[in-house]
């Protein structure tokens, strides 16, 4: 699902556009290209080991030697930031990439068979609905162990129904529209009137719940780590780093907290405004 | 109305209106001039796109932001432009009186109508709210809603397009405004509740002397209810006619091209009589489930029942009636879209009666039968070029044939519905409503196919655009031998196109036979009363009795009243 087929093939004018009125967009794509060089070749720019410790002072402001100063145990908080830009990022990643297609998969199933899929589909839904996300990644952990994969794994079912529900609500409205109707008249095969004609009018809400996920992912991988059950110390996963920073934060230390802190909410932010912008974009040509 | 003359409510002097810069300002309506006096009706008419919308939503400081008005625009002898900001809102809320063409669209479905009713009234008028509901189910009455005190509880999906019209209407009318302007509010409408409508305004204009702008593409009607005709073309107003000689008196090519479009159409063709019908349709009955009015049951609602009727090779037959009697239900069985419950369809002596099961079924009968929808703008993928939507439906009925062989066949089907070969990269959105539904005949006519049904193919048309298509239709029905099943609910368009006629109420055939027999020599009723409702020279709106435009009937009982007594 690229932008690319979001759009039409219009993506050299969605980027004209992009660039000529939204300064904000713009923002949004040097964050989030920022954060993917940062996740994949984080660990050789960082400057230091990100976990040798007294590399430095302890706790101390940014300085020359450490723009983003150092922890409790005297590590430098860009290494850590840099190194940990991978586990913190391709969680979230994981969970919308299971959650969307099997969702959507299953929203659409559910839409084209209607009667009993339906009906099972949508009970299924419900019931997955009634279970936190959290509460469900707390569990699978308590279940498989301590580590990053399990709840990944909990949060991607759990995100499951809602993308399912979007899409099922979608595909239901898109079937009910003359233009299908004509395709089958027309004598189109199913296959060809799902993946040629549905799929491609679904795409720009799921790409917008996709992003919409991701900030949400993001968040809640980064509160179970957080709450010590995702990934482990001395890994340097952002919610670890925030976490760890607490008895810093109260002794009047502030930066092993917000800096992690600071680079979730950006990128969250910067992905939420492209996929809301992009939705937009792609959903104004059509009309 | 020599009285009434006395004073100006609303003048639109040199209007010019421009689009924001942002879009390219450009200017959509040119010095457009038109004067409305005191209880008077004027026509505003003109084709989609002729900004006559737009100066109707100037004068309701209705335009999208960025739009700017040039020239002067006076409501009661009072210029918009020098008004301060609250003291012309007020202006607007009591001296103007605004209805739209979608009365569905413009009402909350989730409030009654009873606090649609009163908003108004206690947020404007500061009226308590006991007083304004007391006041809201006079205003119902007025307008002939029966029953309403049950009607102000009761939400915008338990009643009909006319009644909700006529609800909108109401709510106008509860500020007392001296002028209604009215956009298109009839087109929506089917004929028969159409002329409802029209004579419920007729009834206010006698009676409170409201003046009133009437838009709308119908020449006719405007000629029938108004006192005078604005003919509005490319943004200018090019010709003011008086009503009752617009014919004799019009001067302006576009207007003699609009009023020849809406002339009735010549009278029909008689057919050879073949030997076998290739459609052959008989007692076809279907119901539907629908929520019980009462509980939590189901109720039936029989949409279609014992309907029957042949087509011959390239003949053509048309279905009339109004919303509800079961015609696009038919339609829908006859191409696989719906199955019947009981009767049978068939199509040169194969059993079509349940729709075909698999693409390779399917495909075999869109070679025999295509359908060509009412909604243009709804029936084609909105992501596909003109191009890519010809080119599947090619590829699909010629697998075989090479890419250039499927070009040369895209290119024969525009020149055969006449499309510009320009426009074939274009995306439907760019394409105006008649070029999109020749978009559709074309992609239809892939198939080639022995019949074409036509579900309310123009209806969604401006007039002249409907012409143009019936022309084609014609045309190509001539060259190709394609027979015809036309539905519609306008008794002009089956009367240019078709041979034979079924006359539809209710889900039954209340007439059925040859063109010229059944809509000049009409043996029921109920066609009679349709064809009465068509607006022409010399045409009064009636009033009919009020139980026609209640909800659908659960079962297909006939409710609709009609004037010159009898059951069909």
């Amino acid at each position: 699902m690229s932008v690319a087929q979001l759009a039409g093939g219009r993506v050299a004018a969605v980027v004209r556009r992009a660039a000529t009125r939204d300064p904000l967009v713009i923002a949004a794509v040097i964050v989030v290209v920022g954060v993917a060089v940062m996740a994949v070749f984080g660990q050789a720019l960082a400057p230091y080991d990100p976990n040798a410790i007294y590399v430095g002072p302890v706790s101390a402001p940014p300085s020359l030697e450490h723009p983003f100063g150092t922890d409790d145990l005297g590590r430098d908080i860009l290494s850590r930031l840099l190194a940990g830009t991978a586990p913190s990022v391709i969680g979230p990643v994981i969970v919308v990439a299971v959650s969307s297609l099997t969702g959507a998969a299953l929203g659409i199933s559910a839409a084209w068979f209607g009667g009993a899929v339906d009906g099972i589909a949508s009970r299924v839904i419900e019931l997955i609905f009634a279970i936190p996300g959290l509460v469900l990644a707390v569990l699978a952990v308590a279940m498989f162990g301590k580590g990053l994969l399990a709840p990944t794994l909990a949060l991607a079912i759990a995100y499951l129904p809602i993308v399912a529900r979007l899409i099922r609500a979608g595909a239901r409205a898109e079937l009910g529209k003359p233009y299908m109707a004509a395709l089958r008249i027309q004598g189109v095969g199913s296959a060809a009137i799902c993946f040629r004609h549905l799929v491609p009018a679904l795409l720009p809400a799921l790409f917008a719940q996709t992003t919409i996920g991701f900030g949400y992912a993001m968040l809640d991988l980064a509160a179970i780590s957080f709450l010590g059950l995702g990934a482990q110390p001395p890994a340097s996963d952002w919610g670890v780093m925030i976490a760890g920073g607490q008895p810093a934060l109260i002794a009047g230390a502030p930066e092993q907290s917000v800096f992690p802190a600071l680079f979730v909410v950006l990128t969250v932010l910067a992905v939420n405004v492209l996929g809301a912008r992009v939705t937009a974009w792609s959903e104004g040509g059509e009309r | 109305m020599t009285e009434a003359l006395s004073g100006i409510v609303l003048e639109l002097d040199r209007v010019s209106i421009t689009t924001s810069p942002a879009a390219g300002a450009r200017t959509l309506v040119h010095d457009a001039s038109l004067t409305v006096h005191a209880g008077e009706a004027v026509g505003l008419v003109g084709e989609s796109g002729s900004g006559k919308t737009l100066s109707t939503r100037a004068v309701a400081g209705l335009l999208p932001e960025g739009f700017t008005v040039g020239g002067t625009i006076r409501i009661d002898g009072e210029d918009v432009s020098l008004l301060p900001a609250a003291r012309l809102r007020d202006v607007r809320a009591r001296r103007l009186g605004m209805v739209f063409q979608t009365p569905r669209a413009h009402l909350n479905p989730f409030r009654t109508i009873g606090d649609f009713m009163t908003e108004a009234l206690v947020s404007v008028a500061g009226e308590r709210a006991d007083a304004a509901a007391g006041r809201a189910i006079d205003l119902l009455d007025e307008v002939g809603v029966p029953d309403p005190s049950r009607r102000m509880r009761q939400r915008p999906g338990d009643l009909s397009g006319g009644l909700l019209q006529r609800v909108m209407i109401a709510a106008t009318l509860a500020m007392d405004p001296r002028i209604l302007l009215a956009d298109e509010i009839t087109t929506a409408l089917d004929v028969t509740t159409q002329e409802e409508v029209m004579a419920v305004i007729a009834d206010l204009r006698r009676h409170r002397d409201l003046a009133m702008l009437f838009i709308t593409h119908d020449l006719p009607l405007a000629g029938a209810v108004c006192d005078r005709v604005v003919v509005m073309n490319q943004g200018r107003t090019v010709e003011t006619l008086p009503a009752a000689s617009m014919r004799e008196r019009a001067r302006d090519p576009y207007t003699i091209r609009l009023l020849s479009a809406s002339l009735p159409g010549e009278a029909a063709r008689p057919s050879e009589a073949p030997a076998e019908p290739i459609l052959r349709v008989e007692g076809l009955r279907k119901t539907f489930r629908v929520r019980a009015a009462k509980g939590f049951g189901h109720d039936e609602f029989v949409a279609v029942d014992g309907v029957g009727f042949d087509l011959a090779p390239g003949g053509s037959l048309g279905i009339v009636g109004e919303s509800g009697s079961g015609k696009s239900t038919t339609a829908r069985i006859i191409c696989g879209l719906e199955s019947a419950d009981t009767g049978s369809v068939t199509v040169k002596g194969e059993d079509w009666t349940r729709p075909a099961r698999g693409a390779r079924g399917r495909r075999r009968r869109a070679r025999i039968a295509q359908m060509v929808f009412q909604d243009p703008y709804q029936s084609l993928d909105p992501r596909q070029t003109v191009r890519e939507c010809l080119t599947e439906a090619v590829a699909l009925h010629r697998p075989r044939a090479g890419r250039p062989e499927q070009t040369a066949r895209v290119d024969e089907l525009l020149a055969s519905v006449a499309l510009d070969a320009a426009l074939a990269d274009r995306h439907p959105r760019a394409l105006s409503g008649g070029q999109r539904q020749r978009v559709t005949i074309a992609r239809s006519l892939a198939a080639e196919p022995e019949i074409l049904v036509l579900d309310e193919a123009v209806s969604a048309l401006d007039v002249t655009t409907q012409v143009e298509v019936l022309t084609l239709l014609d045309g190509i029905r001539r060259t190709t031998g394609v027979a015809l099943l036309m539905i519609s609910h306008d008794l002009n368009t089956v009367r240019r196109l078709c041979d034979e006629v079924v006359v539809m109420r209710s889900g039954v055939i209340v007439e059925q036979g040859p063109i010229a027999d059944v809509l000049d020599r009409p043996a029921a009723d109920y066609t009679r009363m349709l064809l009465d409702s068509i607006p022409r020279e010399g045409w009064v709106p009636r009033r009919r009795r009020p139980a026609r435009t209640g909800a659908l009937p659960s079962v297909a009982t006939s409710t609709t009243a009609i004037p010159r007594g009898g059951t069909p």
